[in-house]
C-alpha cells in the first residue's frame, strides 16, 4: 500500500470492463480452483472454455504487477433490504444481507477461502491436522491487533471459540465445528491453539473458514454499534455510525494485517435500500457508487448508463424440498417423476431473467467430491408420469407448493413456473405464497413441499445442516430412511485422505441423486452493478454476503 | 366555562379512549400474526427449540399477553415507551426519534406547500368556472389524482435525477448523523411528489364548494353593496365553502402523517412508515404500539382542529353552539 497519489500504470484493472471480460474472468477463476473444474457445459452459454490452471488463476493479485492503486475516497455501497434487528456481532448469525456484507468488513476467522474457492490462511499461519482428524493445532501470524490496539493471541482465540460454543447462547458456527466441545480449545503458546475434537472431523478447517467463526478480543459483548471490535480492513469509529436497518458507515483500519490486501478507500458506507428501484435510482443518480445483487432485468438498465457489471457464478441454491417423511413423498417414485418435471432451462429463463446456471439435483457443485460425470437431468414428462402410475397416481395428483420472496425474490416465480410445468404430467400444484415471518414459523421443515435457500458450502458441511439425521434444516427428512446414505457420510467426516474422502462423498451424492428429496434445478449467478470510477472488483464464488464480490471492498478503490 | 373549551376537552377526553382502543386492537393483532419478536432475531435458527425458548424469556415473552399488554400500559402512563424488542434493548424513543423529526420535516414541508397553492387554485377555478383556466386545471387535477403517488415519484426521479436533468438527488436517505438543514436538497423530490398528491384533492373540493356559495344570496347581496369581486371572494365567500375544505386538508395532512410507506420506500426515505412496517415484521411490539399510538394521535388533533376552525370561522355554528 502506498502513500499519496502516484501515477496510475495501465494495468489489468484499468482496462475498462466489458460484461465479456468478466465472464470470461469469472470463468477462469472458478475453473482454476482447487475445488475442482466446474463442467464447461454448467457454464450457459458463456464464450470461452475454461482451462484449468494449476494451483488457481486468480484475480486477486491486485498490487502484484498490476500497477499502482489510487488511495482515499468514499466508497458507498448500496446493500439491499435491511431491518432494524440487525447488529454486528460476528458470532450470531447475520440476518440481513446488508449485515453480512458488513461482518466481512469488521472480522477475520483463521482460514479462509479465496475468491476462486481455494482454502487458505486467514489471521492463521500454519495450520496442522493429527493423523486421525482429532486434534488441529493452529499457529497465529504474529504482530497483529485488534481494531482497539490489543494484540490477536492464543487467549483472544480461546475467548472466540469458547464464546461460539457457549451452550447458552451457541453463535451460528457452533454446529458447523462438528466434534469441538467447550473446553475443547487449548492455549499452547501465546500465538498457537490446539483444537481437540471428540471425534474425527475431516473437514474441520472448513468449518474454521466460516465467517461466524471470527477472532474476537477477550471480554468482547457487543451492544448495537458499542463494543464491535474485530481484525478487519475497516472499523466502526463510533458506534452512533452503525444505524440498522438505515446505514453503517465505517474508515479504514491502518493496522490492516494483509499485505497488498488494502484497503485503499477511506470510508466505506452500506446503505440500505428496502426497493430494488430506489436502490437503481441511487446508482443512476449518483447517490452510491456500487450496488450488490442488482436483478437480472436491471442488467441492462444499468449497461445502458455506463455503468460496469460484475457477474459471477455461486453455489447458493433455491431447491424445491419434498419431505420424505408424508405422503406423497415418502415414495420414491414421485420424488423421481416431480424431478422429471421441470424443464430446468425454462425456469431459469423465465424465473431468474437467466441469472442461473444449470444444477443437476445434487449440491455443493465446487466440492471436489461433486459427481460431474451423472447425466444431466432434463424434463421427461412421460417417464414422469409413468412413475407417478406405477405409484398409483393417474392424473389426481395434488400437491401444495409453499413458497415466500423472504426464500429468494425469484422463489415465488419458480414456483409458479413449476405448476405450469406440472400440468402436463398430470400434477395439479396449488402454489401458496406467504410472508417471510409465516413461511420461517412454526410449519417451517414440517411442509410436504417447499423452497428453502442454501448458500455455498462444501458436501460434508452442507449435508451436515441440512441432510444428516438432526440437521437444524432438514426439510426432507430424506436421511431417515437411508442408513446407506448416512454411514457413508459418517464414514467421509472420519476420512482425512483427501481422494478417499472425495470418494466416499461423490457415492453419498450419487445417492441424493437417483433418490433423495430435493429438486436443484439451478444454482444462483449474482451480478453487481458499479460506477466506472471504482475499480478492483474481483468476482467470488461463493455468494456468500449475496454480492458478486463478496463484499471484499478492501481491494476497490477509485481510479 | 365557555361552550368552546368544553368542547375541547371533551374532545381531547374521547381521544384517549380512541387511542386505548386503538392501542388494545393493534396489540390483539400483532399476537394473532404468527411468530414473535425471537422468531424474528433468531431466524432460521428459531427451529433449535432450546435457544429460542431461551430468547423468548429473555425478551419476557413468556408471560400471559394480558400482563404484557398492562405492564406497556403502566409504562406509558409513567411516560416510558418501553424498549425495542429487536434493538439490542434500546428505548424506543431513542430509535424512533429522527426518524419521527424526518416524517414531520416532510409532512410539514409538504402541508405548507401544498395548501396555500391548493386553496389559491380551487378559489380561482371556482371564480373563472368553465374557462380556459378552469379546464387545464381539472384536466391537470384529475390526472395527478388518478396516478399512485409513486408513480408520480417515478416519473419525478427519473426527469430530475437520473434520465432527463440530473439536477437533483435521485434517492433521499436522510442521515441522521448530519445536521437536517444540510440535507435539505433530500427533501425536494418527496415533498414535490406529496404536494402533487394532496392539491388535487384539496383544490377540486375547494372548487365545488366555492362555486356553490358564489351562487348564495348573501354574495349577491355583497355584490349588489358595490364590493370590489376580490372582497367578495376572500371575504365573503371563502370563509364559508372552505368548511367542507378544512375537512378535507385534515384528513390529506393525517395521511401524510400516517407514513406513506410507498413514497419512503420509492426515495429510500428513513421516515415513521417504513420504521412500522420492518417493526410489524419483526414483531416488536412496543414500536410497533408507539408508532401506532403516534398516527392515531395525529389522526385525533387534526380531526379537533379541524373541527374548532369549522366552528370559529363558520359563525351560524358559533351562535348555533349556546
Amino acid at each position: 500500500m502506498g502513500s499519496g497519489d502516484r501515477v496510475r500504470q495501465p494495468g489489468f484493472l484499468d482496462r475498462r470492463v466489458s460484461r465479456r471480460d468478466v465472464l470470461k474472468g469469472a470463468a477462469l477463476v472458478i475453473a482454476g480452483g482447487a475445488m475442482g473444474p466446474v463442467v464447461a457445459g454448467c457454464s450457459s452459454g458463456s464464450t470461452t472454455t475454461s482451462t484449468a490452471a494449476p494451483g488457481g488463476v486468480t484475480t486477486t493479485s491486485v498490487a502484484a504487477g498490476a500497477g499502482a492503486v489510487k488511495m482515499g475516497g468514499h466508497l458507498r455501497v448500496a446493500a439491499g433490504a435491511g431491518s432494524a434487528k440487525e447488529d454486528l456481532n460476528i458470532h450470531a448469525p447475520a440476518l440481513t444481507i446488508p449485515s453480512m456484507g458488513m461482518r466481512f468488513n469488521l472480522y477475520d476467522s483463521l482460514l479462509e477461502f479465496d475468491p476462486a474457492g481455494v482454502l487458505g490462511m486467514a489471521l492463521a499461519e500454519e495450520l496442522s491436522p493429527n493423523a486421525d482428524g482429532t486434534q488441529f493445532t493452529v499457529r497465529l501470524k504474529s504482530g497483529l491487533v485488534f481494531h482497539d490496539g490489543t494484540p490477536v493471541n492464543a487467549d483472544a482465540v480461546v475467548y472466540s471459540f469458547e464464546r461460539i460454543l457457549d451452550p447458552k447462547n451457541p453463535g451460528l458456527a457452533a454446529k458447523q465445528l462438528r466434534g469441538l466441545a467447550p473446553g475443547g480449545t487449548k492455549k499452547v503458546d501465546d500465538l498457537t491453539v490446539r483444537f481437540e475434537l471428540d471425534a474425527p472431523n475431516a473437514i474441520f478447517p472448513e468449518a474454521l473458514s466460516a465467517y461466524s467463526a471470527g477472532i474476537v478480543p477477550v471480554g468482547y459483548d457487543p451492544k448495537g454499534g458499542e463494543g464491535v471490535i474485530g481484525t478487519g480492513p475497516f472499523k466502526l469509529a463510533n458506534p452512533g455510525d452503525f444505524q440498522p436497518g438505515v446505514q453503517a458507515v465505517f474508515v479504514k483500519n491502518p493496522d490492516y494485517w494483509r499485505q497488498d490486501g488494502g484497503p485503499y478507500v477511506d470510508k466505506l458506507s452500506f446503505i440500505e435500500f428496502a426497493d430494488t428501484t430506489a436502490m437503481m435510482n441511487a446508482l443512476l443518480g449518483g447517490s452510491v457508487d456500487y450496488v450488490q445483487m442488482i436483478p437480472g432485468a436491471q442488467r441492462k438498465v444499468a449497461e445502458g448508463g455506463g455503468f460496469k457489471l460484475l457477474e459471477t457464478k455461486t453455489g447458493s441454491w433455491i431447491p424445491f424440498t419434498m419431505n420424505c417423511s408424508v405422503k406423497p413423498f415418502d415414495d420414491v417414485r414421485v420424488r423421481q417423476a416431480f424431478r422429471l418435471i421441470v424443464d430446468r432451462p425454462q425456469m431459469i429463463a423465465q424465473a431468474a431473467d437467466g441469472l442461473q446456471w444449470l444444477g443437476n439435483d445434487m449440491y455443493a457443485p465446487f466440492d471436489p467430491g461433486y459427481p460431474k460425470d451423472l447425466a444431466q437431468r432434463a424434463q421427461d414428462l412421460e417417464q414422469a408420469k409413468s412413475l407417478l402410475k406405477e405409484a398409483g397416481y393417474d392424473n389426481d395428483l395434488t400437491v401444495k407448493l409453499t413458497t415466500s420472496t423472504s426464500v429468494s425474490n425469484g422463489a415465488p416465480a419458480a414456483a409458479t413456473v413449476f405448476a405450469q410445468q406440472a400440468k402436463g404430467a398430470g400434477v395439479t400444484v396449488e402454489v401458496n405464497e406467504v410472508t417471510g415471518d409465516v413461511f420461517w414459523g412454526d410449519e417451517y421443515l414440517k411442509y410436504p413441499f417447499a423452497m428453502d435457500n442454501w448458500g455455498t458450502r462444501g458436501y460434508l458441511a452442507q449435508a451436515g445442516f441440512g441432510s444428516v439425521p438432526g440437521a437444524i434444516y432438514n426439510e426432507t427428512h430424506w436421511s431417515d430412511t437411508n442408513p446407506e446414505w448416512v454411514a457413508l457420510v459418517e464414514e467421509a467426516f472420519k476420512t482425512v485422505d483427501d481422494a478417499k474422502r472425495n470418494e466416499l462423498i461423490a457415492q453419498a451424492a450419487t445417492l441424493e441423486y437417483n433418490e433423495g428429496g430435493y429438486i436443484v434445478y439451478a444454482f444462483d449467478m449474482q451480478v453487481d452493478a458499479y460506477s466506472p470510477a471504482v475499480t478492483g472488483a474481483v468476482a467470488d464464488f461463493s455468494g456468500l454476503a449475496s454480492a458478486a464480490n463478496n463484499a471484499r471492498y478492501r481491494l476497490m478503490s477509485f481510479a | 366555562m365557555p361552550p368552546l373549551l368544553r368542547l375541547l376537552f371533551i374532545r381531547l377526553g374521547l381521544g384517549l379512549v380512541t387511542l386505548l382502543l386503538v392501542s388494545v386492537v393493534v396489540f390483539a393483532a400483532t399476537q394473532a400474526l404468527p411468530g414473535d419478536a425471537a422468531k424474528a432475531i433468531l431466524g432460521k435458527d428459531s427451529a433449535d427449540a432450546a435457544r429460542y425458548q431461551a430468547l423468548r424469556a429473555q425478551l419476557r415473552l413468556d408471560r400471559p399477553i394480558v400482563d404484557q399488554y398492562t405492564s406497556w400500559l403502566a409504562g406509558v402512563a409513567r411516560g416510558d415507551l418501553g424498549n425495542s424488542l429487536v434493538g439490542a434493548g434500546a428505548k424506543v424513543t431513542t430509535l424512533l426519534r429522527s426518524r419521527i423529526i424526518n416524517s414531520a420535516t416532510l409532512v410539514f414541508l409538504a402541508a405548507l406547500i401544498s395548501i396555500p397553492i391548493a386553496i389559491l387554485i380551487g378559489a380561482l377555478s371556482a371564480v373563472w368556472h368553465d374557462s380556459k383556466f378552469d379546464n387545464i386545471i381539472n384536466v391537470g387535477n384529475l390526472s395527478l389524482a388518478a396516478l399512485p403517488e409513486f408513480v408520480i415519484g417515478i416519473v419525478l426521479v427519473l426527469v430530475f435525477g437520473t434520465a432527463v436533468f440530473r439536477w437533483l438527488p435521485s434517492v433521499s436517505n436522510v442521515d441522521s448523523l448530519t445536521p437536517l438543514r444540510s440535507q435539505m436538497t433530500l427533501f425536494i423530490l418527496p415533498v414535490v411528489t406529496l404536494v402533487l398528491a394532496v392539491i388535487p384533492y384539496v383544490s377540486r373540493m375547494l372548487r365545488a364548494s366555492t362555486i356553490e356559495v358564489l351562487e348564495s344570496e348573501y354574495v349577491m347581496m355583497a355584490r349588489l353593496k358595490g364590493l370590489s369581486e376580490s372582497r367578495v371572494l376572500w371575504h365573503h365567500a371563502l370563509p364559508n365553502a372552505i368548511v367542507p375544505t378544512i375537512q378535507v386538508i385534515a384528513i390529506s395532512i393525517a395521511w401524510l402523517a400516517g407514513g406513506i410507506i410507498t413514497v419512503e420506500y420509492l426515495f429510500s426515505f428513513p421516515g415513521i412508515g417504513a420504521g412500522l412496517v420492518d417493526a410489524v415484521a419483526n414483531r416488536d411490539m412496543p414500536m410497533v404500539q408507539a408508532l401506532v399510538l403516534l398516527m392515531a394521535a395525529v389522526y385525533v388533533v387534526l380531526n379537533l382542529i379541524a373541527d374548532i376552525l369549522t366552528i370559529l370561522i363558520s359563525p351560524r355554528l358559533r351562535t348555533g353552539m349556546r
